[in-house]
């Protein structure tokens, strides 16, 4: 049995952990996170590696890898207030964990330097986005990742051109096309959502009124993907994403040139092509958002035309 | 045409191994399609559009793993699969224990009495403790894992040297050891020249040199690149030169290394003094004096010091083929290029040679850039973005942290080299391409694509891109280095014969009114 320590955590997990019990088992293993799903409340939770961002329902530990631990698939996990145990190999000590609480940034009024951070984030993904997702391989692609290009790119601008007209139900279709799509453990298209989704639930943001949009995504997607990707889409759905997404709309909206060339590449870096489809999502959500705001704005908008093209994939 | 799927229940395999696995799949021979996704039902119509969608995948679920494969015949289909499965394998083997024959070091010394080396590749919160438990069976220990402390790593070597043990490493890539390479080595000849490194794609280059020259190696000691630091004091830089001056079959020695802290320098020149044998020092970017006032053979690139030391070896320097440079390939590749086609840019999966090639660099042009540059001001700000004479090391933590080394995982070399092929700025880009145990089974494979697309691109833009590849490796590695350099030549790329060649061909390429 290892000891190990919490380095920080989400603080509704933490609470929880804390002031409650907490039984469960192991869902699924990597090398650098453990998926641990609860018999009280059917939810998935993740213990990751300290290097790794903070994100809900997740815990940090002081740990580099997990592979060498003999942790599988439906080891009993429980929690007694002060320490997790994860079966017979692992105990985790919370008594020096930090908590984390995700908070997205205000969308400012003056999105002068939202147009000019987008224009820069979308000529860094053209650099250095990972294709195979939602930036489609031009020369190296099978059939299967062309078809599947094809149908995101489709997909996204169908969506993103429902919600610019508020037609819910059509978006609402497009969407379920998205969820489930696309190679890799968390799906092209439930990235691309997640990243959207994170954009409605900025204060200020036009994009609020989609919540309920959000809210109805889950609904559909319970059956369409898989339990470690739907808890991303169900936890975005709430406006809850992982710490390095929220930098980056931080940077997008209010921050520094060298901040979100920073922040970015952290996103970028999520999976293999996970970042760069989420930053596509975030995008649309954020061109959405100023399209809306067009309308109060108009001359902005169309000094600026040209620069905020939608991304198309 | 046969299709066979395979259903894999509640299987999950992260995005990054998903993805490998699917191109590892599609590139088996005889192969037309692979597929690897999760069975979800937006995959499935994609199946379906594809015309890959069969009844047992209809019943995939969105938490199994759907393998799909067609290639020409059912035998072809039967194969790619036992080789899918083995990728699957060799994945879960990474990330498990299953091959793990003794659970511990003790276990495995008792089992193995005749052993006497053991290499460690473990976490590096763990690695210390595994190697002190090495030493303790009396073991030579290589320490693969890095992120040890150098308390922990001075404690190690003081304990081996009082126990007449090696430790090579913490973070030692490379090591041949009774002409066997361990980590990342190559298929040398058996020799009379003893190296010992602390930068281990340095060693692979001088070790291959010497193998080209017609020489051969007793021993390659890796040290760990921290070795000649004031901390630890140069005790296994030390330890080596010993070891190989006390072995009767080694006649010369090469010594590796970025120049040394000069209290460490002043030590490893005392002990050339003591030794025996002829020392070869190639300590990159260091000077000559001190190197010859003590006895050695100062040499200024890792190809001088091969030569040097197959000359001193016994070879007769007369029959040795040098790999003199092209000149004439230099004033035929400077016609191509336009007055704006001035700088190289340098995309390299070895450390010390892209320390070599940009050391020469500098040699000629004072703007040269870099992720491992010492001068602060010529340190690259955004490593994203190269700047005039840019080399990257692209297996340094800074490029490789969360991801695999570049001669395992090309991928971010090949995004790089496409972001500046577009530069009309650049005048060569510069790639090595690295064979030997623990590469990349094809590297120049991978990047062939890329290369060809930055050739087309740049021809209908209407200017040259010249690109120059050096592929480090020898007559008995796998893959063949032969075919390597053909898939390069016929791409049209230019072949440098060494590293010290690439840094040399390179920066005579893009000499303005030279």
């Amino acid at each position: 049995m290892r000891i190990h320590h919490a380095r920080s955590g989400d603080l509704d997990w933490i609470n929880q952990l804390q002031h409650t019990t907490f039984h469960g088992y192991v869902h699924s293993v990597f090398d650098r996170t453990i998926n641990v799903e609860s018999i009280e409340n059917g939810e998935l939770y993740t213990l990751a590696c300290q290097h790794l961002d903070n994100a809900p329902n997740t815990m940090l530990i002081d740990m580099d890898r997990f592979s060498e631990l003999a942790i599988t698939v439906n080891d009993m996990v429980y929690a007694d207030q002060r320490i997790v145990h994860i079966g017979d190999q692992l105990s985790i000590a919370m008594d020096q964990v930090t908590t984390w609480e995700c908070q997205l940034p205000f969308f400012p009024n003056d999105i002068e330097s939202v147009i000019d951070h987008l224009a820069l984030t979308k000529e860094i993904i053209e650099q250095r986005g990972k294709c195979g997702g939602m930036k489609p391989d031009l020369t190296r692609s099978s059939i299967f990742e062309q078809e599947t290009s094809r149908l995101l790119s489709e997909r996204s601008l169908m969506l993103q051109e429902a919600l610019l007209q508020h037609r819910v139900s059509d978006a609402l279709r497009h969407a379920a096309g998205l969820i489930g799509l696309g190679p890799g453990l968390t799906p092209s298209g439930d990235d691309f959502l997640v990243g959207l989704l994170s954009t409605f639930h900025m204060e200020n943001s036009l994009g609020r009124i989609y919540l309920g949009f959000g809210e109805k995504i889950v609904d559909v997607a319970r059956t369409l993907t898989n339990e470690i990707s739907y808890t991303a889409l169900k936890q975005a759905s709430k406006g809850r994403v992982r710490e390095s997404i929220t930098r980056l709309l931080h940077s997008i909206t209010c921050g520094k040139q060298e901040e979100l060339i920073l922040s970015l590449d952290k996103v970028l870096n999520i999976g293999s092509s996970s970042g760069t489809d989420i930053v596509y999502g975030i995008v649309c959500g954020l061109e959405i958002n100023i399209k809306a705001g067009g309308t109060v704005c108009p001359q902005k908008l169309s000094l600026n035309k040209a620069r905020i093209s939608i991304l198309c994939p | 045409m046969s299709t066979k799927v395979v259903i894999k229940q509640s299987t999950y395999f992260d995005s990054v191994s998903l993805m490998s696995l699917s191109t590892k799949a599609n590139q088996i021979e005889g192969v037309e399609q692979a597929v690897i996704a999760m069975g979800t039902e937006m995959n499935k119509e994609v199946l379906r559009n594809v015309g890959l969608l069969t009844p047992e995948l209809e019943g995939a679920k969105t938490s199994d793993l759907m393998i799909v494969v067609k290639a020409a015949t059912d035998e072809l289909c039967e194969s790619a699969f036992l080789q899918i499965e083995e990728l699957f394998k060799n994945k879960g083997a990474a990330k498990g224990t299953s091959d793990i024959k003794y659970p511990t070091i003790d276990s495995a010394a008792k089992s193995i009495p005749e052993a006497n080396l053991a290499v460690i590749s473990v976490n590096g919160a763990y690695a210390a403790r595994e190697a002190r438990k090495a030493l303790d069976n009396d073991l030579h220990v290589m320490l693969f894992s890095d992120n040890v402390s150098i308390e922990d790593e001075i404690a190690l070597k003081q304990y081996a040297h009082e126990k007449g043990l090696l430790v090579m490493g913490p973070d030692c890539g490379t090591a041949i050891i009774g002409n066997v390479a361990l980590c990342f080595g190559n298929s040398v000849r058996r020799g009379n020249i003893g190296i010992v490194g602390a930068s281990g794609t340095g060693s692979q280059e001088v070790s291959v040199r010497i193998h080209d020259f017609g020489g051969g190696i007793t021993q390659l000691i890796g040290t760990g690149g921290r070795d000649l630091s004031e901390q630890v004091g140069g005790i296994m830089m030390l330890d080596g030169m010993k070891a190989l001056d006390e072995d009767e079959a080694t006649k010369v020695i090469v010594l590796i290394s970025k120049p040394p802290a000069p209290s460490v320098e002043k030590k490893v020149l005392d002990q050339i003094k003591l030794c025996k044998k002829p020392v070869v020092v190639y300590f990159i970017g260091g000077t000559e004096e001190s190197v010859v006032a003590a006895g050695g053979h100062f040499a200024k690139t890792s190809k001088e010091a091969a030569l040097k030391a197959v000359v001193l070896a016994g070879a007769d320097e007369s029959t040795i083929n040098k790999r003199a440079l092209n000149i004439p390939l230099v004033e035929e590749i400077r016609a191509k290029l336009t007055p704006e086609q001035k700088y190289i840019r340098g995309l390299f999966c070895g450390g010390t040679l892209c320390d070599e090639a940009m050391y020469i660099a500098m040699d000629k042009f004072d703007n040269v850039y870099s992720n491992i540059q010492k001068n602060p001001d010529y340190k690259l700000k955004d490593l994203h973005v190269s700047k005039e004479h840019t080399f990257l090391d692209l297996g340094d933590d800074d490029f490789t942290n969360g991801k695999p080394h570049p001669m395992i995982d090309p991928s971010t070399r090949i995004a790089r080299f496409l972001q500046e092929a577009k530069d009309p700025e650049v005048g060569v880009i510069v790639m090595d391409f690295i064979l030997g145990f623990g590469s990349h089974e094809d590297p120049v494979g991978v990047m062939l694509p890329a290369i060809i697309e930055a050739k087309e691109l740049a021809a209908k833009e209407g200017r040259h891109l010249e690109i120059l590849g050096y592929v480090l490796g020898t007559d008995l590695d796998s893959p063949k280095i032969e075919d390597q350099v053909n898939k390069l030549m016929e791409a049209g790329v230019t072949i440098a014969s060494s590293s010290t060649n690439v840094g040399l061909l390179s920066r005579e390429f893009v000499v303005k009114g030279a």
